[in-house]
């Protein structure tokens, strides 16, 4: 149980948004394209649709994930499924912007995002208290069976997210 | 025949004599539930009824008796549609070697008229008596080879066909090999059920010289009025209080662009004078029984509380009414009152009393309008009326609605004021509407000076009709024509997807808009947002032929709304499609007829349309029912279930099975079938505890060996799927037409009806060691062509499933589904489905070795002998004496 | 009611002063929190961006932590929420990969099987104890306007969550109207606020954000109501930013629900929540807090 996406897997994704037949309302939706125009997820499946590969060119990652291109598309294409998916590609192939490796490692270490451990300070200071964490052994164990931990080294090996 | 409204007018009076007149010339027959005199009606009907309709012993014989089997098999290419993937040389070959068969003959085009002349050679030449023809549908071309069979002299009946097209062809694409092998099979089960098929007496009967229409649009008044000028008695049925429709509510109709009511309101006074028509309004069906020829009609009428002959519409009850009620015919944009008439050119000319709303008939909690009412038009005491009558043929014009705009949340209709429907729009422009004809917007009654149009909503999306609604293009063009018709310096801009202009001076008006300054961008809007301050909209848009975002503001936005479909909503089985509209007989051939003779649909309620195809569609609907009305006779099914005395245990259980009171006791107790009556469901024999009742035909013999050759080999691995006639088979054969690729192991057993499908069969496929088992029918609850087969299906479920359980048979390798004609999807997704069932059986069975559920019978590769019934034995020596060198010829042409 | 709380990272060690309203609330409404160790939800745009399939083992490993205590998952963060009903919903409807799932679960001796629900705080407030219920319990109803911001994860996707009419939500302004507060209606209402690409594209972000904070502006509301702390935090302090790179002068306070319920309720302890806030707003906590109260209770295993 790894991230490397098959050929089929692949072609399945593909197959998947071949229903789309650019109306544009998931454009219209974007809360990205309305600031910054070059990012287009119309664009962006005519372009897969067109060549049969998926090749991330970095846009993927400017999605905000606010699904609202997926809740309105009329043909039922899951635009959130495919930029995880064109995501996890860009991931695989050392792509993934600054501070996603750190976030992992944090994961990794700690069990959650928060590094500092100075936070646990903040809390007391409403009278929370610290917060339960699991097990390093066991978060480790589930990263490394998914293939989190691999794929950090990736990045690791490129100077980053390691401590 | 109880007409409950008393005709006034001298015309009326004619009708009447008319119509007695056609009473009287035709025999009477009486069938169907709620009949007061059941038993009179049978024996005026046994009276005329074939007298060999009775079968008094097993020791039936089929009429060749002592005859050889001769078998012909003619399997056909259909140019590449079989041909490219199933080896049609090879399936010839192997056919040539089956029981019975003496000829084979493989064509390109089995159906043309060279590959039916050929089948009549063969049958001279080579003496066939029964003939398999391997190639499309029964559904699509059973008839046509029957035909054929006929005109050689043999019996229509003893020609039957194996699905080879819609059920391998068209479905296993990529797989010939297997496609091959299911094809072999599919004319084996074929040639088994050929050897013992019975030949059967051809039968008509009477057609009432009769039509009903249902629904008073611009399609069913066209029907009718067409059916009424050839003469004959039409009754038209309106659930509304007036005729017209939605065409009755537009402004004006595209391309012209001429005022709507001007052209339908002659037409609708035509309808109401017409000495044939017998027009209810306000009135809904309440059932229909029998068949064509002969349907018994009971109509529901809701009261009007008003008299419509006293009635002189002079406006005066409505000035005394307290009550204002929101106005349906002006999309609730103002309001009316509890009476009211829905527009000035409403036909029958006269008000109607909203029950619900109106305070009280009487002087006490009001009263007023009955006060007021010099002529005394207003009857309290009016009360619902059942209205019955028989009828030949019946015409579906249902119609559509326009489609909910609440459904497509985003674009805001309902949450801001100034997002309006374009038939809200319709009724705005309108002299006779709400504002007189001037356009304002609905927040502060100001002339909005820019326009954008919604394109597709409600049309072209899953979440609400995937279809695309047909008119609405040109319905927004118009729109865009009449805003600047009137308000000439208006910003006006469409948002559309594609503009399909298809019609017939479509593109001309397209044209037209675009001269006078209508803005067209491509772009579907993704939302619409208000301005809190001004209540102007923003429309969010991509255009998507210079990949920019546009956000348009508008002073109003008119929404162009799609149809819903409103089929599937009357006491008719009448499969629909997915989105509520009727399925046609064929969509190229018989795109008015249904799968019901007798029953034709036409307009909004077969697709959506606009008005000239509406009334085009009408009239060949009246058109192809007059066919039937005008020829006076029609062949029905001659197929009938017969009582085996010997076996008969009396315990009566047909009876209540029988949808059409077909099954009477004698004096003796003695259980008998009016075969006149029977439709030859086979409800009865599929639970009948001693096996005593026999379809010819559909045989437990016939099925038994069906099942028996599609379990020769491998049975592990196959699915004996039982679909009925009329759903689910056609829900099937939609799937092959669709090319939904789904599994090659399922063999398709076919019946008349679900109720045929008895526990045993199932019982037999996994004794024999079916992989999978599915029973198909008509969807529960009013689907079942024949009532309520499909219900008696469904109780012998439990049986089936403590019977596995008993057996150690996983429960999910036993299915029943319901599938419409429409659901060829729903079909390849149960077959794949089941076909992962049977994959996990196999796997299940190779690992842990278990033994099949009870003894595995010996397997044989072609049908043979079961030591059963004399039958059977009888049938295995004509195969015996059979496989003689059959000859087989090629034809190439 | 018992819940295993699931605060997330942001609110815990981000805006421990809201979570810290939560647990002042919670005990009026008989809601029992159980703190258990989980792990980050995790959050979809990170961890599933990197891979889908840890993104997935995490999600039913905390899940199957809360089904070990047979407890119902409470979530305080829409970004949890929508992570944990997608993991959930991907998990029941896709037993190949449950299976896959369960064994990498079982290497950490644990299961997930799905018998735990997970509900947002909004729907506990809302569809469990109602409006009219809270509506009893106002002893200061707050006099203000606001515009409520429900955030993306809370209304997509629909058909998963069914929190509300993802197009036109109401229950939200429902819940701020029992405090006596007006809610008003917006442009741009179900609009995202940018947080989701603020590590990708930062410009984009804060232009997004500019943008819902224009539409805000439009009706003049004395603050936000969020649901969320991302969306706190992209509001709150985002604005700042947004100021600085667009020369706007948004000064917007911003209120996570549970916060200005407190203060409605009179719940004592809210002194030092409210001074928390980095942009001041009209909203004074009265009663003097009392430290030690709304003590999470421990969990037993």
């Amino acid at each position: 149980m790894t991230d490397t996406k098959t050929p089929e897997e692949i072609e399945s994704i593909i197959e998947s948004i071949r229903p789309c037949f650019q109306c544009g309302i998931c454009a219209s939706s974007c809360p990205v394209f309305r600031v910054a125009p070059e990012i287009n997820p119309r664009h962006a499946i005519d372009e897969i649709v067109k060549t049969g590969v998926i090749e991330p060119d970095g846009t993927e990652w400017s999605c905000a994930y606010c699904l609202m291109c997926e809740q309105r598309c009329p043909m039922g294409v899951s635009l959130a499924h495919l930029l995880v998916a064109v995501k996890n590609i860009s991931t695989e192939k050392g792509n993934a912007p600054e501070g996603l490796p750190e976030i992992i490692h944090s994961i990794l270490s700690t069990g959650v995002i928060a590094q500092d451990s100075d936070l646990d300070k903040m809390r007391e200071k409403y009278d929370l208290p610290p917060l339960k964490r699991p097990t390093a052994k066991e978060v480790r164990k589930v990263l490394e069976l998914t293939g989190a931990t691999d794929l950090l080294e990736l990045y690791q090996s490129k100077g980053v997210g390691s401590d | 025949m109880t007409v409950s409204r008393a005709p006034s007018s001298i015309l009326f009076g004619i009708v009447n004599l008319y119509y007695s007149i056609v009473q009287f010339c035709q025999v009477q027959l009486v069938f169907g539930r709620g009949l007061a005199s059941e038993s009179e009606c049978v024996s005026m009907t046994k009276s005329e009824s074939n007298p060999e309709s009775e079968v008094e012993s097993t020791k039936r014989e089929i009429h060749h008796a002592g005859e050889e089997v001769r078998i012909g098999v003619f399997p056909c290419r259909c140019g590449k549609n079989i041909g490219a993937v199933v080896d049609i040389d090879e399936v010839a070959e192997f056919s040539r070697d089956l029981p019975g068969v003496v000829f084979v003959q493989d064509n390109r085009y089995t159906c043309a008229d060279p590959g039916q002349k050929e089948i009549q050679v063969a049958i001279n030449e080579h003496s066939l008596n029964r003939v398999v023809v391997a190639s499309c549908s029964p559904t699509m071309h059973e008839a046509t080879f029957r035909k054929a069979v006929k005109a050689a002299g043999l019996n229509p009946y003893l020609c039957i066909m194996a699905n080879i097209r819609e059920h391998v062809s068209w479905v296993h694409q990529s797989e010939p090999e297997l496609a091959t092998l299911k094809a072999k099979e599919l004319i084996a089960m074929a040639v088994s059920k050929a050897a013992t098929l019975e030949a059967q007496p051809e039968q008509d009967v009477n057609v009432t010289q009769a039509a009903m229409v249902v629904g008073a649009g611009v399609a069913g008044m066209q029907a009718a009025y067409d059916l009424a000028e050839m003469g004959y008695l039409v009754y038209l049925i309106e659930k509304q209080p007036t005729i017209g429709g939605n065409m009755a509510i537009l402004d004006k109709v595209f391309p012209q662009n001429d005022c709507s009511i001007c052209i339908l309101g002659p037409k609708m006074v035509d309808i109401y004078q017409h000495p044939n028509i017998r027009l209810y309004t306000m009135a809904e069906l309440e059932s229909v029984d029998g068949y064509v020829g002969n349907f018994h009609v009971k109509v529901k009428q809701r009261p009007r509380f008003v008299d419509t002959d006293k009635c002189t519409a002079c406006n005066d009850c409505v000035e005394v009414c307290p009550i204002d009620v929101p106005d349906r015919t002006d999309q609730n944009l103002s309001w009316r009152k509890a009476i009211s008439i829905p527009f000035p050119q409403a036909v029958p000319s006269a008000y109607y009393i909203d029950v619900d709303t109106c305070l009280g008939m009487d002087l006490i909690r009001c009263g007023k309008c009955i006060d007021k009412c010099e002529q005394e038009a207003i009857k309290p005491e009016d009360t619902e009326q059942v209205i019955e009558f028989d009828i030949g043929v019946i015409i579906l014009a249902t119609g559509f609605n326009p489609a909910d705009p609440r459904k497509t949340p985003r674009l805001g209709w309902g949450r801001y004021p100034n997002v309006i429907t374009t038939l809200e729009f319709e009724r705005l422009i309108n002299a006779a509407g709400p504002t007189e004809g001037q356009l304002v917007r609905p927040s502060d009654y100001q002339e909005p000076k820019s326009v954008s149009v919604v394109q597709c909503v409600g049309s072209r999306d899953i979440s609400t009709r995937s279809g695309c609604s047909n008119y609405c293009c040109a319905e927004s063009v118009k729109c865009a024509l009449l805003v600047k018709e009137h308000y000439p310096d208006t910003d006006i801009t469409i948002f559309y997807q594609d503009l399909r202009m298809h019609g017939k001076y479509f593109e001309d008006v397209y044209r037209k808009a675009r001269e006078q300054g209508v803005k067209f961008v491509r772009g579907r809007v993704g939302e619409i947002q208000q301005f809190p301050d001004t209540q102007n909209l923003r429309l969010s848009v991509e255009d998507t032929t210079h990949n920019e975002l546009i956000m348009q503001e508008a002073e109003l936005v008119l929404l162009s709304m799609g149809a819903e479909g409103t089929a599937g909503e009357l006491p008719i089985p009448i499969s629909t499609t997915e989105d509520s509209f009727y399925i046609e007989s064929h969509p190229k051939l018989a795109p008015v007829d249904t799968s019901t003779a007798g029953i034709f649909i036409c307009g909004g309620a077969e697709s959506p349309k606009d008005i000239r195809d509406s009334v085009i569609q009408a009239s060949a609907a009246a058109g192809r029912a007059s066919v039937i009305l005008q020829k006076g006779r029609y062949p029905i099914e001659a197929l009938s279930a017969k009582i085996m005395q010997d076996l008969c245990s009396r315990c009566g259980s047909c009876v209540e099975r029988c949808p059409y009171g077909a099954i009477s006791q004698d004096g003796t107790g003695k259980f008998t079938v009016v075969s006149a009556l029977c439709r030859a469901c086979g409800t009865c024999a599929g639970d009948c505890p001693k096996g005593a009742i026999y379809m010819p035909n559909f045989t437990d013999e016939q099925i038994f060996s069906q099942i028996d050759i599609a379990l020769g080999d491998n049975p592990e691995e196959k699915i004996v799927a039982f679909a009925c006639a009329f759903c689910s088979y056609r829900g099937s054969d939609l799937a092959g037409v669709s090319r939904m690729q789904y599994p090659t192991n399922a063999r398709i057993i076919r019946a008349m009806c679900s109720g045929r499908f008895a526990t045993k069969f199932a019982q037999k496929a996994f004794e024999q060691d079916a992989g999978a088992v599915l029973y198909s029918g008509c969807h529960l609850p009013a689907d079942c062509h024949f009532q309520t087969g499909n219900h008696f299906m469904a109780k012998r479920e439990p049986r089936i499933r403590k019977w596995m359980e008993r057996h150690g048979i996983a429960d999910d390798r036993f299915r029943v589904e319901w599938v419409s004609a429409g659901e060829g999807k729903k079909w390849q997704g149960i077959m794949t489905e089941m076909s992962k069932v049977v994959e996990r059986h196999k796997e299940e069975l190779a690992s842990r070795k278990v033994a099949p559920p009870k003894k595995k019978p010996a397997k044989k590769k072609a049908p043979a002998a079961k030591k059963t019934t004399p039958k059977k034995k009888a049938a295995t020596k004509t195969r015996k004496k059979a496989p003689q060198k059959a000859a087989v010829k090629k034809t190439r042409s | 009611m018992k819940y295993a709380f699931f605060p997330g990272c942001t609110m815990a060690y981000r805006l421990p002063f809201v979570e810290k309203s939560i647990r002042l609330v919670a005990p009026h409404f008989n809601i029992e929190l159980v703190d258990l160790p989980f792990t980050c939800c995790p959050e979809p745009n990170s961890v599933r961006s990197f891979s889908d399939e840890t993104w997935l083992a995490l999600a039913a490993r905390n899940l199957a932590l809360a089904e070990k205590s047979k407890l119902d998952v409470l979530t305080a963060c829409t970004g949890c929420h929508e992570s944990f009903m997608t993991a959930k919903h991907e998990l029941d409807t896709h037993p190949d990969r449950k299976d896959a799932v369960n064994e990498v679960l079982g290497e950490i001796g644990m299961e997930y099987t799905g018998v735990s629900a997970v509900k947002h705080m909004h729907q506990v407030l809302f569809d469990d104890i109602g409006p009219e219920a809270i509506a009893e319990k106002v002893k200061r109803p707050l006099e203000l306007r606001v515009v409520t911001h429900s955030g993306c994860h809370m209304l997509r996707p629909e058909a998963i969550l069914q929190i509300d009419d993802c197009e036109a939500p109401v229950k939200f302004d429902g819940l701020v109207e029992v405090l006596g507060i007006e809610p008003l209606e917006y442009m741009d209402k179900t609009m995202c606020c940018g947080t989701g690409t603020r590590r990708a594209n930062r410009e984009a972000s804060f232009a997004i954000l500019r943008e819902k904070m224009t539409s805000m502006k439009m009706v003049n509301p004395d603050a936000a109501v969020v649901f969320c702390p991302s969306c706190f935090i992209s509001f709150e302090s985002g604005q700042r930013i947004v100021n600085k790179t667009f020369g706007t002068d948004f000064k917007l306070p911003v209120y996570y629900y549970t916060e200005l319920l407190a203060v409605a309720l009179e719940i004592p302890g809210m002194v030092p929540i409210i001074k928390a806030h980095r942009v001041k707003g009209p909203v004074t906590a009265s009663a003097p807090g009392v430290p030690g109260e709304g003590r999470p209770v421990e969990a037993k295993n």
